[in-house]
């Protein structure tokens, strides 16, 4: 069952949220962070279409999330991983949708910092019980067998009725997609069946429901669960209704009809194991909806399932399945909205296609351009399309490759859809500034590497040991050449720093090497700054096994004699999975305490292949990836004097791995490395 | 057609050489500019209310003080994505549970609370809010008392704090008007078992900012400079420019930076109370009541 359901702004205020059980705020923080801030694994904060986002896991959980961007709403919903919670995407649409609705005059204030959402409660326990019930019917299954014997007949003759699940789906679907007419019938229906169940049902509830109940007898647990929802949803319904009338439709109302009839069809069943299973049941609410079911089915009463097809066959059928009047009562509800939304969706756009006048027409496209110049003009995704289609062909020009270009806009289209620009700012700028945000989000590591920190932190105190740095990369992209880089800028700082050649295969590299340090020990001696020495054991030998003696001996030998080791490895192609699994090899031995790859900025779309192949091989010996199961510590992209503007190669490595750029390399010379200044990178990029 | 024919005749109508459309058109040429500066004008005069900024490291509480400060109550809340702002107004002593002494008029004691992210990655907002509003009376600069007691909380506060001072640093040498913002480093979360008294706090940070500022002078130059001209030209000004507080001093201390006009306060408090008990804001509350008045 699930767990808990948060509705967060953006600015990180919980507006409204129940928890069915203690879950740490630490979940859905590290969903924010993984998924909405640091967007991970290339997922996307959809804007509309809430329901296709792909879950979170986090410790036991799993989360589901959806967005109602413009109003900068986060609605999640957490469970535990073992379950198997198909309709929390329904849930999260109809919450999405109901809140909006309810709440909306408040949500459009720009400095809201509270509302009062008390009342959402009864909405969101109503439900939470139509839908859940259905959706806890298949873990039940397996275990409860007293509740399928029971259920089957009824399933059976419902379905034999083509009740419950047909109607549901096929009406939705084709609703939605095709000629809305069924829609708008079944709608109809719906809302007329919502006044009147209104009218008719407050009455008889509490009392019939009484005698309705005993009548279950054995089934009763499921039919008490069941009441429930009709207690809640009669009363959701009337406060919405209120509301219903008065507000404005809210956005997302394509979307949440066709998945709302999905959530239903599924409830359906689902409802009779869910109370079983959680046990979340109340006596008054069996009372409320036997009373509801009573006044419709009178012969139904003793037998579920009679009830259930009687009511199928009097309503449209899609809701009432086991659900009975509350249930319908609710799904009125939502139809409801989701009706009047579609139809004031409808009619916005029917005038526009019918005024084909011509001062109209020309009016609205001068004040289209006004609009464009003045700003205050509301972005939609025509609007966007040309620009954005612009933005990624300057992108693609800075040498970032297609899959990160498209992802920036992607991200900037759903940033700025139904936004309103600015006053005086033109659709183009506002999307430059928008890519500029994302690019900087992009480039900022999380934490800030202060290298020279860490090493101190490691080489002093009790535990101290050496500090070791590994450097791999694609062949002749300059990993020698840094590494020699980073070795310069360690000696400038007093260190003592060990560089290990474990390029044992191409010929050549040891003593490529041995001139680097030669040169810097020469550097260093004249300018009185620390030593260097190579470690090297000749070619041929195994390089995981070189840089683990080259640790040991940096380590103990006669007292710890170094404090960096900055081991060179051999350049390997990052598709030859040959040479590609002896880094796994090496990462275990070695143990760097800093993997840097090397990348070299001249290097277009399959930049993005390399990081991703590279950082998939450092996986720690339980299987985990490195550092936080990112794998590795950086980049140092090389060669970026070469490119001028186009140091889009950054953007490509990041974006695929979400590995931040620590060092750029500038130049030829040994103090020619540079810490990565993201508002210069950004600067650069949209240039 | 009946539009196109009256489309016609306001056409001919307003190329013809009357006598009206010269007047009309001497009229929208002198007022189109003057409306437009009246709207401008209207939207540059809004900005003037004192705008206190909170700003510290992720989870340190900022988005709680947040709404403790403008709604009164506190709210569950969680990573926060985007700024927010909101309008607040100091508590008087009379209303207010928190027994508060205001030596502040209730008519300027209103201003405007701005919650920044705390995120790595999202630190771009504090820091360019930082410079652009010009009504900027104070700086709360929010950490967890507890987090600062581990290595790794402290650092990670230490160098926000660094950076946001030297921004505020730089802004004030380089500044021509530039008003002087004082920094109230809230020492949050007291309430916690492991945390740390503010004192404790205070030194801590300041023996954090002192390495940091070590080793960022230390550090690689970073890309932006020698890469795109012009920066490069007073290396000596630019080092010293780069240095927090009083440049070759060995130690760092919040007092050297007074001399740009920084005073740095460290006080306790905490949001969450033990059980019923409600947190104690007071002092910062003070805090703010006694820069706004300034």
């Amino acid at each position: 069952m699930l767990d808990a359901f948060e509705i967060i702004t953006t600015s990180g205020i919980v507006l409204w949220r129940k928890h069915y059980t203690p879950v740490s705020s630490n979940v859905i923080n590290s969903l924010i962070n993984d998924v909405f801030i640091e967007e991970r694994g290339g997922q996307k904060a959809g804007g509309q279409d809430g329901g296709t986002n792909p879950p979170y896991k986090k410790d036991k959980y799993t989360l589901r999330w959806t967005t109602g961007k413009d109003l900068g709403l986060i609605f999640v919903a957490v469970y535990q991983s073992l379950l198997h919670l198909s309709w929390a995407d329904s849930l999260l649409t109809a919450v999405r949708a109901l809140f909006i609705k309810q709440f909306a005059p408040e949500l459009k204030n720009p400095n809201v910092t509270a509302i009062d959402a008390r009342q959402f409660n009864q909405t969101f326990d109503a439900l939470v019980r139509r839908l859940d019930t259905g959706s806890t019917r298949r873990p039940s299954e397996p275990d409860s067998d007293v509740g399928p014997p029971e259920l089957t007949p009824p399933s059976s003759t419902v379905s034999a009725g083509e009740d419950e699940p047909p109607p549901l789906p096929v009406s939705a679907s084709a609703t939605f997609k095709k000629p809305a007419i069924p829609e708008r019938q079944k709608e109809d229906v719906a809302v007329i069946d919502d006044t009147t169940s209104a009218d008719a049902t407050p009455v008889p509830t509490p009392d019939t429901s009484r005698p309705g109940t005993p009548a279950g007898q054995p089934v009763s647990g499921v039919l008490v669960a069941k009441g429930g929802p009709g207690k809640f949803s009669r009363r959701a319904r009337k406060a919405n209704s209120s509301m219903l009338s008065n507000s404005a439709p809210a956005s997302s109302g394509d979307e949440s009809p066709a998945r709302k009839p999905k959530g239903g069809k599924t409830s359906v069943k689902q409802k009779r194991r869910w109370d079983t299973d959680g046990g979340i049941v109340e006596g008054d609410d069996e009372v409320l909806d036997y009373s509801a079911s009573g006044p419709t089915s009178a012969p139904g009463e003793d037998d579920r399932d009679f009830d259930l097809t009687d009511v199928n066959a009097d309503e449209m059928g899609s809701r009432t399945r086991k659900g009975e009047f509350v249930l319908k009562d609710l799904d009125d509800e939502i139809n409801a909205i989701l009706s009047s939304q579609s139809t004031s969706r409808a009619s916005k756009t029917d005038p526009s296609a019918e005024s084909s006048g011509l001062l109209s027409s020309a009016s609205s496209k001068i004040s289209g351009l006004f609009r464009n110049v003045v700003g205050g003009k509301t972005l939609s995704k025509a609007d966007l399309q040309q620009p954005l289609q612009q933005m990624q062909t300057h992108l693609l020009e800075k040498n970032v490759a297609r899959e990160a270009a498209e992802r920036l806009c992607t991200s900037v289209e759903t940033d700025l859809l139904d936004q309103k620009t600015a006053s005086f700012t033109s659709i183009d700028k506002t999307i430059h500034e928008s890519m500029s945000k994302a690019l900087t989000r992009i480039l900022t590591p999380t934490s800030s590497l202060d290298l020279l920190r860490n090493i101190n932190n490691t080489i002093t105190g009790p535990t101290s040991r050496p500090y070791v740095i590994s450097i791999v990369g694609v062949n002749g992209v300059g990993k020698s050449t840094n590494l020699s880089k980073i070795a310069y800028f360690l000696l400038q700082n007093n260190f003592r720093v060990l560089v290990v050649a474990a390029d044992t295969f191409r010929s050549g590299a040891v003593e490529q090497l041995r001139v680097h340090v030669r040169n810097l020990s020469e550097l260093s001696q004249r300018e009185q700054v620390g030593t260097v020495e190579l470690f090297e054991k000749g070619y041929g030998k195994d390089a995981a096994t070189v840089a683990r003696d080259a640790v040991t001996y940096a380590g103990t030998g006669e007292g710890k004699r170094f404090d960096v080791v900055l081991i060179d490895t051999a350049g390997r192609r990052h598709n030859d999975t040959r040479l590609m699994s002896s880094l796994t090899k090496f990462g275990q031995l070695a143990n760097p305490d800093k993997i840097f790859m090397v990348g070299e900025a001249l290097v277009g779309t399959d930049s993005v292949a390399q990081a991703r192949n590279f950082a998939k091989e450092f996986v720690d010996t339980k299987g985990q990836l490195r550092n936080n199961g990112v794998g590795m510590d950086g980049f140092i992209i090389s060669k970026c004097d070469t490119v001028g503007d186009m140091v889009g190669t950054l953007v490509s490595m990041v974006h695929a791995t979400g590995i931040p750029v620590v060092f750029l390399g500038v130049g030829q010379h040994y103090g020619d490395l540079r810490g990565l200044n993201v508002g210069w990178a950004v600067d650069k990029l949209m240039r | 057609m009946e539009q196109q024919s009256v489309l016609r005749d306001w056409a001919t109508w307003a190329f013809s050489p009357s006598l009206s459309v010269i007047v009309v058109t001497v009229l929208i040429t002198l007022l189109v500019p003057l409306i437009l500066h009246y709207l401008l004008h209207r939207q540059s005069d809004s900005t003037d209310v004192p705008t206190f900024l909170l700003i510290g490291p992720s989870g340190g509480g900022k988005t709680s003080l947040f709404t403790l400060f403008t709604n009164g109550t506190l709210s569950t809340t969680h990573t926060s994505q985007l700024p927010h702002t909101a309008t607040c107004r100091l508590p008087s002593s009379t209303s207010d549970s928190s027994d508060f002494e205001s030596e502040v008029s209730p008519r300027n004691s209103e201003f405007v609370l701005l919650d920044t992210p705390g995120h790595g990655k999202l630190r771009h907002h504090a820091l360019t809010s930082l410079t652009s509003p010009s009504a900027l009376k104070g700086l709360i600069f929010v950490v967890d008392s507890a987090a600062v007691s581990s290595a790794q909380g402290l650092t990670e506060a230490a160098e926000f704090l660094h950076d946001v001072l030297l921004v505020l640093q730089k802004r004030y040498v380089r500044g021509k008007r530039t008003v002087a913002v004082p920094v109230l480093v809230a020492a949050n979360k007291q309430d916690v078992f492991t945390s740390l008294p503010a004192g404790l706090v205070k030194s801590r940070l300041e023996e954090e900012v002192g390495k940091v500022r070590l080793t960022k002078s230390k550090g690689l130059l970073d890309s932006g400079i020698g890469m795109q001209g012009g920066a490069g030209e007073d290396d000596g000004d630019e080092e010293e420019g780069n240095w927090l507080g009083e440049f070759g001093a060995k130690e760092f201390a919040f007092a050297q930076m007074e001399e740009y006009g920084i005073d740095v306060a460290v006080v306790g408090g905490r949001l969450k109370g033990e059980g019923d008990e409600a947190g104690q804001v007071k002092e910062w509350w003070d805090w703010i009541g006694g820069n706004l008045s300034r």
